[in-house]
């Protein structure tokens, strides 16, 4: 354009500026949209699958701004030649050709041709961009939206976080239980096979009925330590009668000798003999006697007293394992014991708590109210443990039955009338009902009155 | 851009060309009252040398203009009245057998195609046997008798008359001789004032008498002004693109041409375009051709060369119509602005 007239070169180089921008206005939008999708839609597989990459997020805005460069390489490209600059100015300003001509003629006798004085008039094209850029808007929205939208926790290393979580304070009492061997072998295995269930379950599916099982676990544990504690005390409440009577010269009664029989038969069977000493279990009739739950008292007096010693030694012991379950609570432990039971870790200084034995705990005035013909503990109340339970939904609540004989609001209806109305299912016989003489007169009174009140 | 060889012509030449071209405009119409358009177009075509077909009613000026024309160029004009047993001997010329110094030989006899401005009256009465004799002359300026080749005068133009209706007993030209009409004028009736002028200023509907506005030699510099009349690249580009979109298969051809044109433009009619566009650019007093000069002489000029199908005529298209659609359907710059910005024109 060096060889155009000076006159007409401002003119031109605005017009090729207004092209270029015209140009990267057609160009840049394409790939602005492509950018904002690209991101938006990378935020979104972000958003719900890669959690790590969260904190990068917010520099897919980048991308837009990255799509300028092969929009502006692509405007090089694409560049209007100087010619085509000129055409279009000639175009522009009437289509005289005079422009064309002095672009391919290079002849200074035109220079000042009328025509070229009207090119300096013609307005430069207008900008109508926004047609082009109203989609640029709307993908910058769906990546702004997509940016914003909540990070989606994963459901695979969650779920084992959860499930790890669920399952933790049942491995912990079982670790405790284990370390104060007040668990059989058979329970270790049979606790640990259900934990690991649980956790299983609670990777597939987490819900509340993951912690509800692990709730019916801890209970069903509960109630194994429950039975045993009271199996323990049960013995060592018999095991102290009998040694009181055995003490006291008189032979032990029937009674004694068969609620001895049958607390230690308990305690074989809760598993708290298993681990007793051989004398112990050899006194009982074998270990696979104990083991069984069959056991043998022997009829011997003498050896029925040496069982009683060591039986009461080996349950003192035991009494001190549950007392060692209180102190793992003392220490602030993961470990609750509570949540098993009430074990009375400390020795028992006052009788009137004993379940049984009543009394009055104000100060020295409790009583011995063991009257001897309660019924074996354990012969009728037996501890159940009760199915998982189960979140209601409100969506399953709905009305059983609705009565016909529901009240209405009927103000006209007198108060005879209605109760004669309803009288099939609102208390016929109570409507009916013998009123005595004295009362009568009273009701029949405030009904007659009512009117004109 | 290397420069063209070829020298723009000089502010003063295109000066004294465009003030003699006015001359001869002016004083037709002098002649040809209110056909302002119609005269610069047929101006147009003479410059270009280009054989002129005006089409319009009868009593419109057609044959006056013709006459105007020959007098003012001080050049030879026949008049040759189509008629349907006219013979293309009676055309061209013919052999005349004669006795010359005690010999018989032929002689030939030159016919009014010898001449430098022919006017073919109602040009399609006459049998296409006849019309054909035309082409060769038209074509070649030339003409061809018993085996003997003749040249015809320079310059030499063809300005047939047709008339639109009264068509029993015609022969439409066919497209070989149309396309050898530089244009095709179409010649409309004119308004109240104008018939006003003319009860006023003619008696007996006679022209005014005419004096010679331009010699042969004139005549032949304008040509070779014309000749040097600038036809920049892009504009020859316009044309180009707008010849090849009358076509139907054309990928540029708008929905109009699609649709009603059977054949569209010979090369013939870009030529043709160019040529008119010139010779209206001198005659506006400009050294080049400007997309302006094209849109004005394109219908004229490509309207009777495309050939319509039976649905244009049933829609009631016609050449001019489906032109016009060419023209909207055709940018002038191939690489237009832009689609974010608009033309503020």
């Amino acid at each position: 354009m060096k060889d155009l007239p000076p006159a007409v070169r401002p003119v031109l180089r605005r017009l090729a500026r207004r092209i270029a921008f015209g140009l990267f206005l057609e160009i840049w939008p394409g790939w602005a949209i492509g950018a904002f999708l690209v991101a938006g839609t990378t935020a979104l597989v972000c958003r719900m699958f890669f959690v790590q990459a969260a904190g990068f997020l917010p520099f897919l805005w980048i991308a837009p701004i990255m799509s300028t460069f092969p929009a502006i390489y692509l405007c090089f490209r694409r560049a209007y030649r100087p010619s085509e600059v000129v055409a279009l100015a000639d175009w522009l300003s009437g289509g005289q050709g005079t422009l064309l001509t002095l672009l391919e003629k290079r002849d200074p006798a035109w220079s000042n041709a009328a025509a070229l004085e009207n090119l300096s008039r013609v307005p430069l094209p207008r900008l109508k961009a926004w047609r082009k850029l109203a989609p640029v808007m709307a993908a910058a929205i769906f990546l702004s939206v997509a940016l914003f939208m909540p990070q989606r926790m994963l459901t695979g290393p969650r779920s084992t976080v959860l499930a790890n979580d669920v399952v933790a304070d049942l491995k912990t009492a079982a670790d405790a239980l284990k370390k104060e061997n007040l668990l059989t072998p058979d329970e270790q295995k049979k606790l640990d096979e259900e934990i690991e269930r649980i956790r299983k379950d609670a990777l597939e599916r987490m819900d509340a009925s993951s912690w509800e099982a692990a709730d019916a676990l801890r209970e069903q544990v509960a109630s194994q330590l429950n039975e045993k504690h009271d199996a323990m005390r049960w013995a060592q409440e018999s095991l102290a009668r009998y040694a009181d009577t055995a003490q006291a010269g008189t032979p032990p009664s029937e009674a004694q000798s068969e609620e001895l029989a049958k607390a230690i038969e308990k305690l074989a069977k809760t598993g708290m003999l298993a681990d007793a000493p051989g004398d112990v279990q050899q006194l009982l009739g074998g270990q696979e006697a104990v083991t069984g739950g069959h056991v043998h008292l022997p009829t011997d007096p003498k050896k029925l007293r040496s069982l009683a010693a060591q039986l009461a030694k080996h349950l003192g012991d035991r009494s001190a394992r549950f007392s060692e379950l209180g102190k793992l609570a003392r220490e602030g432990g993961r470990f609750d014991p509570s949540e098993f039971g009430d074990f009375s870790y400390e020795e028992n200084t006052n009788p009137g708590r004993e379940p049984g034995r009543g009394g009055i705990d104000h100060e020295r005035g409790d009583a011995d109210l063991t009257w001897g013909d309660e019924s074996i503990p354990f012969d009728k109340f037996k501890s159940v443990a009760l199915p998982p339970g189960s979140v209601r939904s409100p969506d399953d609540w709905a009305p059983v039955a609705t009565l016909p004989g529901s009240p209405k609001e009927s103000p006209e209806l007198s108060a005879s009338s209605t109760g004669m109305l309803f009288a099939g299912t609102s208390g016929q016989a109570a409507w009916r009902r013998t009123l005595s003489p004295r009362h009568y007169s009273a009701v029949k009174k405030y009904f007659d009155n009512s009117g004109t009140r | 851009m290397t420069p063209d060889p070829k020298p723009l012509l000089t502010p003063d030449a295109v000066e004294a060309a465009r003030s003699q071209i006015a001359r001869l405009v002016k004083e037709l119409r002098r002649v040809i009252l209110g056909k302002e358009e119609m005269i610069d177009e047929v101006t147009a075509a003479l410059l270009a040398r280009g054989h002129v077909l005006l089409e319009g009613l009868p009593g419109l000026g057609k044959t006056e203009l013709v006459k105007a024309l020959s007098r003012l160029l001080t050049l030879d004009s026949r008049r040759i009245q189509f008629t349907p047993d006219l013979l293309p001997t009676d055309i061209t010329g013919s052999h005349i057998l004669q006795e010359r110094e005690g010999r018989r030989e032929f002689t030939f006899h030159p016919g009014p195609v010898f001449t430098n401005l022919l006017l073919a009256d109602e040009i399609n009465r006459a049998s296409p046997k006849t019309q054909s004799a035309l082409l060769e002359a038209m074509q070649e300026h030339r003409v061809t008798t018993f085996g003997q080749t003749r040249a015809l005068p320079d310059p030499f133009f063809v300005l047939a008359t047709q008339n639109p209706i009264e068509l029993e007993g015609t022969y439409p030209l066919p497209e070989a001789q149309l396309d050898r009409f530089m244009v095709k004028v179409e010649i409309v009736g004119v308004d109240r004032s104008v018939l006003e002028e003319i009860l006023n200023t003619r008696v007996h509907g006679e022209a005014p008498a005419l004096e010679p506005v331009m010699t042969g030699d004139d005549l032949r510099k304008l040509f070779a002004a014309v000749d040097s009349v600038h036809l920049p690249r892009a504009v020859a580009n316009f044309i180009a693109r707008l010849v090849a979109a009358t076509h139907p298969k054309s990928g540029d051809a708008p929905d109009a041409v699609r649709t009603f044109v059977k054949y569209g433009s010979s090369p013939r009619g870009a030529i043709a375009i160019g040529a008119a566009s010139r010779g209206l650019a001198l005659l506006r007093g400009k050294p080049n051709v400007g997309f302006d000069e094209v849109r004005r002489v394109a219908a004229p000029a490509l309207a009777h060369r495309i050939v319509l199908d039976y649905a244009a005529k049933l829609e009631g298209w016609e050449g001019r119509r489906v032109v016009a659609a060419l023209l909207e359907g055709v940018p002038e710059v191939e690489r237009g602005l832009p689609q974010t910005l608009e033309a503020g024109r």
